[in-house]
């Protein structure tokens, strides 16, 4: 049987009014038929699904890409992305899984892997043969913008070559990386640690897994549930005495907080200790803002960056805190992105079939991006993912706020990704 | 810095609102569950359709006010300051783009709805203006093989039979798209392209009679609607019109883009998905609401609070199989029963209304929340739109001129009063 509940979706179905507002938003409806709209998959296939039969009614739910734009917009609180996550599961319960989406749902292993010998990984990937290879054998899109392994080593390899100049402090803050900062953009968790500490917090960071998003999202419930569960066991202590979890990757934090605990039926005391201890790290240091703590002492950036708050920033439901924040650094040009989707929704625009799809989704946030002049040098954007996406899409450089944020401290070198030398 | 104000809600009430406020020069944000009902609206301002049991649409609503009940919003505000807030969102729309008229004399118009009834409007949408009854000239209603939710033999049968001279006719699906299933939004964005606004004109050069006037689903263009309705009635030298479709309603689509776009460049934030759930109120003061996230709820501080979150329909309310009936946000008291064996009529088309959809939030002179003894609820929370009590927009075909005359009324009252409170 799969491995899956409609436990804490039943009941917002009767919500839905068939207004179609989801429909009108959804990005991937608007550039392709094979998915004909969250209305449809969501809470009118819905009624299909229901009481233990044995097949899907419905396979077109694969091509939702889990942006979540369809429960942002929905006046009435149905939970279309979660009807179609868990829809999907119970496919791949039923049919089983691809090599392809099993590895990618692995990116932590993946990370691993590749961090033995980056430079050998990196160029056993990304060279056209092995990418053609790929996307015959396995159906990974040979023009995907696969991230590149660290070569100056991961995030943690740094944590300890810089552990005595690491800030103690009374005040302290746990940091969730993730696997792409971890093994893929260190420098991302460099620029996190120095944020904090310039802040006066010391940066606790404790062992931990993927947070299962990439296997949640393709299907693989029951693996997610094994990282949720040591992630839990590692980082609910921390959340038990206080301490805040702030992470830097906002589609691991929304895991953390929301997408493993309902979509697992994960509501014990632990894994809700966690959820209420987590942040995206704007998040935080907005409320640190707020309370007259935040260090302001921000150097001119004359810059003019296009932001984008991505799709999993938005499902937070927590405003645009990085823009907020951003908007406090001194001749910083902001133009706020107001497209729905960069189109890549973590593995989705690695797949063959769906990278055509993602490139035409993330074509309005491309054109944005165009529309705001010749002069730009960077955009900006919370999430891994949709940052190669956004590289990939407009052949400009993209940060994470953070990362700007830290520059501003001028603790950052924006161009070469690293912290400035003598600044910790 | 401190908001002076917060909007909860962002459908045409909160938006409205939000501007009014915005230009009064305070501090605002927008916060919205979702999309608001604008989305289902045909992008018609409607003052008064229908009044008590009367079947024929009212002519003149300014002239009809007085007959309303005693403490309907219309009454509270006055039709001199309601025809006044009107007025300043009719030239306010003109700037944005948005070209709003009515007929001479302040009478209703009278456009076709997407069964052929005829809709009682004040003020329309430059792309309806052309299917008003008064104009006389017969119409071609012209629809699309395949194009869900508009059938054009049904409208133009109807409208035969109300004496409006009408005939159907059908064009192709590729016309419009390629694409095997299109929403009249998307089909709005298919026509913003020049390519296909030429396919549609060639095709209706096919169709369409001299002297005719041509009804079409609102899809014509959604960025650029404007040239796409000029462009048709240049190349046919007919006149031109849209109907509402059923949700989503493009016209309703343009009205609310054009206001959050205004309020976005003027700095106010229109927070989308945000859901709100609780509040904290210090000695008949509110400090914050409260809206769900991800995880913890998230703190909205303010000066003054504005509730415009709609009625039944736009979730200004919720109830339960017991018979509760309550307002979501501040759990306001409300004159709506509660007994659910009197929230309706036995005829789903009463055209005297439903008891559930009149009954709501009683106001103040400065449309403060009272209770059942006057007295008001929270020092700095005001409330306008839908979720007012003593007017049933839907039955009235009040919505979009309560909505209006009400966020209006409620700014300048808050301008007037909030500061002293906080």
């Amino acid at each position: 049987m799969a491995p899956v509940s409609w436990h804490s979706v039943d009941l917002t179905l009767d919500e839905c009014i068939k207004c179609n507002i989801c429909t009108s938003h959804c990005p991937v409806s608007a550039v392709t038929d094979l998915f004909p709209g969250p209305k449809y998959v969501g809470p009118q296939a819905q009624r299909f699904r229901e009481g233990g039969q044995s097949r899907s009614p419905d396979h077109s739910v694969d091509y939702c890409s889990g942006c979540r734009v369809c429960n942002e917009v929905c006046p009435t609180g149905v939970r279309i992305a979660e009807l179609n996550a868990r829809a999907r599961a119970q496919i791949v319960a039923e049919k089983g899984l691809p090599l392809r989406n099993r590895l990618l749902g692995r990116n932590e292993l993946l990370g691993k892997l590749g961090s033995f010998a980056p430079a050998l990984a990196n160029f056993a990937l990304h060279n056209a043969f092995s990418r053609f290879m790929a996307e015959k054998v396995m159906g990974i899109a040979r023009e995907a913008p696969l991230p590149t392994w660290s070569t100056s080593g991961t995030f943690r390899d740094w944590l300890k070559r810089t552990r005595d100049r690491r800030l103690k402090s009374d005040k302290k803050v746990v940091y969730f990386h993730g696997c792409a900062t971890m093994y893929y953009e260190p420098f991302i968790g460099k620029a996190a640690v120095v944020v904090l500490e310039h802040n006066g917090y010391e940066v606790i960071v404790p062992e931990q897994n993927c947070c299962g998003l990439p296997l949640l999202s393709n299907g693989e419930f029951n693996a997610a549930r094994t990282y949720h569960h040591n992630n839990v066991s590692r980082l609910a202590g921390y959340a038990r005495t206080g301490l805040p979890i702030v992470g830097t990757s906002t589609s691991c934090t929304l895991t953390l907080k929301e997408e493993a605990p309902e979509l697992l039926d994960y509501h014990d005391e632990p894994a809700t200790t966690l959820k209420l201890g987590t942040y995206d790290i704007f998040e935080w240091l907005r409320e640190l803002y707020e309370a007259g703590e935040l260090r302001t002492d921000f150097q001119p950036l004359p810059l003019k960056l296009p932001y984008h708050a991505p799709c999993q920033q938005r499902a937070h439901r927590i405003g645009k805190p990085a823009l907020e924040l951003m908007a406090l650094i001194p001749e910083l040009d902001l133009a706020e992105s107001h497209a729905r989707c960069c189109g890549i929704a973590g593995t989705y625009g690695y797949k063959v079939e769906k990278y055509q799809i993602a490139m035409d989704v993330g074509a309005e946030l491309f054109e944005f991006v165009k529309a705001q002049g010749q002069d730009v040098r960077y955009t900006a954007c919370d999430s891994e993912t949709c940052r190669w996406q956004l590289e990939h899409g407009t052949a400009l450089p993209s940060r994470h706020p953070i990362e700007i944020l830290a520059a501003a401290y001028g603790l950052y070198d924006l161009e070469r990704r690293d912290v400035v030398a003598g600044k910790r | 810095m401190m908001l002076d104000l917060l909007v909860i809600g962002a459908g045409l009430t909160g938006l409205t609102a939000a501007l009014r406020a915005a230009e009064a020069g305070l501090r605002v944000k927008v916060i919205a569950k979702g999309m608001g009902a604008l989305y289902w609206t045909p992008g018609t301002i409607d003052v008064l359709g229908y009044l008590g049991a009367e079947e024929r649409a009212v002519q003149r609503p300014w002239e009809r006010i007085d007959e309303l009940p005693e403490r309907h919003p219309y009454r509270i505000v006055g039709v001199k300051r309601a025809q006044e807030a009107i007025e300043w969102f009719r030239i306010r729309t003109a700037e944005l783009g948005l070209d709003y008229g009515g007929r001479k004399g302040g009478d209703n118009a009278l456009t076709p709805s997407p069964v052929g009834a005829w809709r009682p409007s004040y003020l329309l949408p430059a792309g309806q203006r052309a299917g008003d009854a008064e104009d006389g000239r017969p119409m071609v209603i012209v629809g699309f093989q395949g194009m869900r939710d508009f059938y054009p033999h049904l409208i133009a049968r109807n409208l035969e039979a109300q004496g409006q001279a009408a005939r159907a006719a059908v064009l192709p699906w590729s016309v419009l798209s390629e694409r095997r299933d299109r929403n009249s939004v998307q089909l709005a964005e298919a026509l913003d392209e020049p390519t296909t606004q030429q396919r549609l004109i060639d095709a209706l050069r096919l169709v369409v009679k001299p002297g005719e006037r041509i009804g079409l689903p609102a899809i014509l263009g959604r960025e650029a609607h404007a040239r796409v309705l000029t462009a048709l009635t240049q190349e046919l030298n007919a006149a031109v019109f849209e109907i509402a479709t059923l949700p989503p309603s493009v016209p309703g689509i343009r009205l609310a883009t054009a206001l959050r776009r205004s309020l976005e460049g003027r700095g106010v934030r229109v927070e989308i998905g945000m859901e709100a759930i609780d509040f904290h109120a210090q000695d008949g003061v509110i400090e914050f609401v409260e809206t769900a996230t991800s995880a913890r709820p998230l703190k909205h501080r303010a000066k003054a609070f504005l509730l415009a979150t709609g009625g039944v329909l736009g979730g200004g309310f919720d109830s339960n199989p017991d018979g509760r009936f309550w307002e979501t946000v501040f759990d306001l008291p409300l004159t709506t029963p509660q007994d659910r064996r009197r929230w309706f009529r036995p005829l789903f088309l009463d055209p005297q209304g439903h008891p559930a959809l009149r009954g709501g939030v009683a106001v103040n002179d400065a449309f403060q929340p009272i209770d059942a003894a006057g007295n008001v609820v929270y020092a700095n929370l005001w409330a306008a739109g839908g979720l007012l009590a003593h007017a049933d927009p839907i039955a009235e075909r009040s919505l979009e001129g309560v909505a209006i005359a009400s966020a209006v009324a409620a700014v300048e009252a808050i301008k007037l009063g909030s500061f002293a409170h906080a």
